[in-house]
């Protein structure tokens, strides 16, 4: 059987995630028990905090493939624009899902309606959802490519304002890992674990996003296909 | 030489997949009509709607009277005159009476008539003041014609009419008088721009366009539509016809009110607001939700628009749609004062204006988002509304800042 290379990339990224996963529950240390409500519930971070992270390589392929079917009139740019709002709903939903138990068991509720960052990644990922929903209830064509690539542009607004919400209106949400202040550090072991994860992650939604738009090639096909037996 | 009333120059438009209409150039002056003929998908409903500013475009620009009205740039502006518009769809709104819809299109041209002449040629005369929903099809169709022709038919200077198989639906001796008055209203110097196949059509055409070729030829008609109607100003016509809408069909109480009154129920039903007196940010919580759920059912105007697709008539007409603007601000002042009566058992002058604001920005945002969407073939099933969520951020905030009030 021959694999090809999105499956590959595809399978070792899922392959990284279940090595994240033992490492993060078997090796990684405990955080300080003093400074948490609930400090075993921290280790979810090292699964919540790459799939925020490939969320963002994902919107970031969406705004791309949004720009380049509304200023080029691109094919790729909108196979890129399925797939990055098809991986943005993945990984985001993956994200919030694991934000919200540890919020439930550290902070007592899932969700905080006044906190910026979690309701602009909230938004981000029901954008993504409003992307993949709509565009399946649509029939394919100029006015439905457009209209969606207009929110996949102005969407991606939401991306700087989500990293910097931590850093201009602090509320709940703990401070960024990744590019963070000092003293944001974290122990060797817990970055690795975490690096492991960010590479895991980004390994997956690279395949995700190489299998989405190759189906995305093939249903276009179809579609021709179908055309030219209706005679059109 | 007569002066052009339509261009559209160089115009490429895109439906579904296809591109439709390719470097595509045409100009209608005044005392032409054009009758556009040929099959099925071949562009003649697209070149009425391109002209009418409804299609997006990729290369080209439309003018009326000289001046651009839209572009590939995407430039939509107002037409410097407001111009007649039948579409294949009827585009009207079922909750109008005839007479109310033909008003409307009256007052887009800041005229007003007295349309029983008009009407009874149509033989809609004892409908006039019926609801549109209860006209038969073919009724319908008339009001749908009659609305294209009025700008011409009020108007003594030079106006755009857009047909789009105007004939479909209407009994022999309507497509005759619809022939009459085509004749007429060309005679006295309007441009008349129709997409159909009824050969009948074919005798008052200036020019007959088939995509492939067009000839010229001269209708034997000499009879000129005489003008009769007066000047009349209108202000803030959009938020008079919405607030209109919204009073004949009291769409906002079975939407709007009805959700703002089931949330302040719930909340009631949960919380006695006495045991909560002294959680001042719970209580004021209370007192702004009914406004907040109040907007957040979006304009109800948008709503009755939806219906039959009358927006697409209403935005080629005006930027600018009948809005529900003014009904949202002072509903949400009168929910935010019964909220709070209930809620805190005072009523605070500052929370309740801002109780309105609530309503009136929320629903905006709400239409906003349905506007940017309308374009899609199934804009009803687009799930817009899982944007809305971002709301109760700002919300949230307020209530934070008037519980220290």
């Amino acid at each position: 059987m021959r694999v090809k290379a999105n499956e590959a990339i595809l399978a070792s990224g899922f392959l990284g995630l279940m090595i994240t996963l033992f490492l993060a529950f078997n090796w990684a240390p405990s955080v300080n028990i003093n400074a948490f409500e609930s400090p075993e519930s921290q280790r979810i971070f090292y699964w919540h905090v790459p799939a925020a992270w490939a969320a963002f390589i994902a919107f970031a392929v969406l705004f791309v493939g949004s720009a380049l079917w509304f200023f080029k009139r691109s094919s790729i740019g909108w196979k890129m624009h399925i797939a990055g709002s098809e991986a943005g709903l993945a990984c985001g939903l993956m994200a919030v899902w694991s934000g919200c138990v540890w919020g439930a068991a550290e902070w007592g509720t899932p969700w905080d309606w006044e906190d910026w960052r979690l309701n602009t990644f909230g938004l981000l990922t029901l954008l993504a959802l409003f992307l993949v929903l709509g565009r399946q209830s649509q029939p394919d064509g100029v006015e439905t490519r457009d209209t969606f690539s207009t929110f996949g542009l102005y969407g991606f607004v939401l991306v700087p304002l989500t990293y910097v919400a931590t850093r201009i209106w602090v509320i709940r949400h703990p401070g960024p890992v990744i590019a963070g202040e000092e003293g944001s550090s974290i122990s060797s072991e817990m970055g690795l674990v975490l690096l492991i994860g960010a590479i895991s992650f980004t390994t997956l939604i690279i395949g995700h996003i190489l299998t989405s738009m190759e189906i995305t090639k093939f249903e276009q096909r179809l579609e021709r296909l179908q055309k030219e037996l209706d005679g059109e | 030489m007569a002066d052009p009333v339509l261009q559209l120059d160089n115009v490429t438009v895109r439906r579904g997949m296809g591109v439709v209409l390719d470097n595509f150039s045409l100009t209608v002056n005044q005392g032409e009509c054009i009758l556009l003929e040929g099959e099925n998908g071949v562009g003649k409903s697209t070149i009425i709607e391109t002209a009418a500013r409804l299609l997006p475009m990729e290369s080209g620009s439309v003018r009326h009277h000289g001046a651009v009205v839209c572009d590939a740039e995407g430039r939509r502006i107002k037409p410097p005159k407001s111009f007649g518009l039948t579409l294949q769809k009827n585009c009207l709104i079922p909750s109008q009476t005839v007479q109310q819809r033909l008003n409307n299109v009256l007052a887009l041209s800041n005229r007003t008539l007295d349309l029983t002449g008009i009407i009874e040629s149509y033989k809609i005369a004892n409908r006039r003041n019926d609801k549109i929903a209860h006209l038969s099809g073919g009724q319908q169709r008339k009001v749908a014609v009659i609305s294209g022709l009025l700008p011409g038919m009020v108007c003594e200077d030079s106006r755009l009419i857009l047909l789009d198989e105007p004939d479909t639906g209407l009994d022999d001796d309507s497509v005759d008088c619809l022939i009459e008055h085509i004749h007429m209203l060309r005679n006295l110097g309007h441009a008349i721009v129709i997409a159909s196949h009824d050969s009948r059509l074919r005798q008052c055409a200036t020019r007959l366009y088939n995509f492939d070729a067009s000839s010229i030829q001269q209708p034997n008609h000499n009879a000129t539509w005489q003008v009769k109607s007066d000047t009349a100003q209108h202000s803030f016509l959009m938020t008079k016809i919405g607030w209109q809408l919204n009073f004949d069909t009291l769409v906002s109480l079975q939407t709007n009110w009805l959700a703002a009154l089931l949330i302040m129920g719930t909340l009631l039903s949960i919380a006695d607001p006495l045991t909560l007196s002294d959680n001042e940010l719970i209580l004021m919580g209370f007192a702004l939700a009914p406004a907040f759920g109040m907007g957040l059912v979006g304009d109800s105007v948008f709503k009755i628009l939806q219906e039959q697709r009358a927006i697409d008539w209403w935005r080629a007409q005006r930027n600018n749609v009948p809005n529900s603007y003014f009904e949202s601000l002072l509903s949400g002042i009168l929910i935010t004062t019964i909220a709070m009566q209930i809620f805190i058992q005072s009523v605070d002058y500052q929370v309740v204006i801002i109780g309105g604001l609530i309503t009136l920005t929320t629903s905006f945002a709400v239409r906003f988002l349905q506007l940017s969407t309308v374009r899609l073939a199934r804009s009803n099933a687009v799930f817009i509304r899982l944007l809305t969520p971002i709301l109760i951020l700002p919300w949230g905030i307020i209530v934070d800042y008037c519980a220290k009030l």
